[in-house]
């Protein structure tokens, strides 16, 4: 019962970072960059459910970013497949209790993500090639990242841990000792 | 644990201060900015004078003011021709305007005569920062079909790439991956314009033949190659031609007639 109301409330947050995302965010920007939540949701559902679970959001999540406003179906969802993948991997490597390691998961996640997402979109749609634009807006959006997570890290790890005792269960020993 | 949860409060305060500044901050156009601007001037410009006017007394710089009725005499007489300048100034200035009014009537019943047009309304904006798509609020229930070309009052938008029935994906023209053939409207120069993933209303236009003579300044317009966009939608101007190590990678930038930041709604040509 639990597990399924955690679903439907990460469901329900994807969405509401859709249309933050899509109409609010467009135009609160720093420098006309906008942030990407989607990254710091990944790295939630990756640090406190798994990387199966994160892997599974991931291909989702990205499926319908696709369908609802991108240009090639599998591109976004294969990139927060792999970033959902990667942090379930960082959180059996790294502790989640420092606020500092977090956002240097997201530094890296934000990383990963923009650079994978560039070259494919190179490989696939033949964009031009700008490295210091891209450098230049990809260092913007790790700063709003940054701030983003600072912010929301206190609520991150409230309900991550009541998530991550519902869903992985007795498997988590390691915080008690 | 107590005074660690404190202090976890304010540094979150603090955070989201600091992002909400950010954001005005690099937001805000220059104007704005300059009162603080002056604020601050004004209180480093009297001792500024000071310190100016001791340099210039011990470098015997005042000789400036010894011929001050020359001066007096030189300055009248161009303060008058000034004025004389600044009233022809207007007048042509009255005559532009005239002149942009009656272009702007006359284009717009030439553009717009021939087309049949479905108004709609931008409902969603692309979630990342490389690429451009909008989503607008007609789709095929409104007769809007896949590669109709999208314009706005002022030019091309895009055109549509997919539809459902209440909405239609639109892949902008300053979009990184798209590629839209152009024409220069004075000396009818092909160029291919692609959009770049920088923050500006430009397109960089590439693939220019080696003898074009492109003009700064010139308008640009749809070619109606390619199959997608109708003949002779205005684009753009060129704003800056550079000239490459050869000839052949030359490459103009061409600021884009809509302002896509400020972009509300837009007309779909449904008879092309």
């Amino acid at each position: 019962m639990k597990k399924a109301l955690i679903h439907i409330g990460l469901i329900f947050t994807f969405i509401i970072i859709y249309l933050l995302q899509s109409i609010f965010f467009s135009g609160f920007t720093i420098a006309g960059v906008m942030p990407n939540i989607f990254i710091i949701l990944m790295l939630y559902i990756g640090l406190y459910m798994g990387r199966t679970t994160g892997f599974i959001y991931g291909m989702i999540f990205g499926i319908f970013i696709d369908i609802w406003i991108g240009q090639t179906l599998g591109l976004t969802s294969f990139v927060l497949a792999l970033i959902g993948t990667i942090s379930g991997m960082l959180d059996r490597t790294f502790s989640k209790d420092s606020r500092i390691i977090v956002i240097l998961m997201g530094v890296a996640c934000t990383i990963i993500y923009e650079v994978t997402l560039y070259f494919l979109q190179f490989m696939i749609n033949g964009i031009n090639v700008e490295i210091f634009e891209f450098i230049k807006i990809l260092l913007i959006e790790i700063v709003y990242n940054t701030l983003l997570i600072i912010i929301l890290y206190p609520l991150m790890k409230f309900t991550g841990y009541e998530i991550e005792n519902e869903v992985k269960g007795d498997k988590i020993l390691t915080r008690y000792f | 644990m107590d005074k660690e949860r404190k202090g976890g409060i304010i540094g979150i305060i603090v955070t989201t201060v600091i992002l909400i500044l950010l954001v005005i901050f690099t937001n805000t156009d220059s104007e704005k900015v300059s009162i603080i601007e002056n604020i601050a001037n004004n209180m480093v410009m009297p001792i500024e004078n000071g310190l100016t006017y001791l340099k210039n007394k011990i470098n015997n710089n005042d000789k400036f003011f010894e011929n001050i009725e020359e001066l007096k005499t030189e300055n009248k007489s161009l303060k008058e021709k000034n004025s004389e300048l600044e009233q022809q100034l207007r007048e042509f200035e009255i005559i532009k305007n005239e002149n942009a009014q009656l272009k702007e009537q006359l284009n717009l019943a030439e553009k717009y005569g021939e087309f049949t047009t479905v108004p709609g309304t931008i409902i969603s904006r692309d979630i990342s920062n490389y690429s451009k798509t909008l989503v607008i609020n007609i789709g095929s229930d409104n007769g809007v079909q896949e590669k109709m070309t999208v314009i706005a009052d002022e030019g091309l938008v895009g055109y549509v790439v997919t539809t459902t029935n209440k909405t239609a994906k639109i892949q902008t023209i300053i979009d990184s991956a798209s590629a839209t053939s152009c024409l220069a409207s004075s000396t009818r120069d092909t160029m291919i314009c692609k959009g770049t993933i920088e923050n500006k209303p430009a397109l960089s236009a590439s693939n220019i033949a080696t003898d074009a003579r492109i003009i700064q300044g010139d308008s640009v317009e749809t070619s109606g190659l390619g199959g997608i966009y109708v003949k002779g939608i205005h684009v753009g101007t060129i704003k800056k031609v550079n000239k490459g190590s050869n000839k052949t990678d030359s490459y103009a930038t061409i600021e884009t007639a809509v302002d896509f930041e400020k972009l509300e709604t837009v007309l779909v040509i449904t008879n092309q």
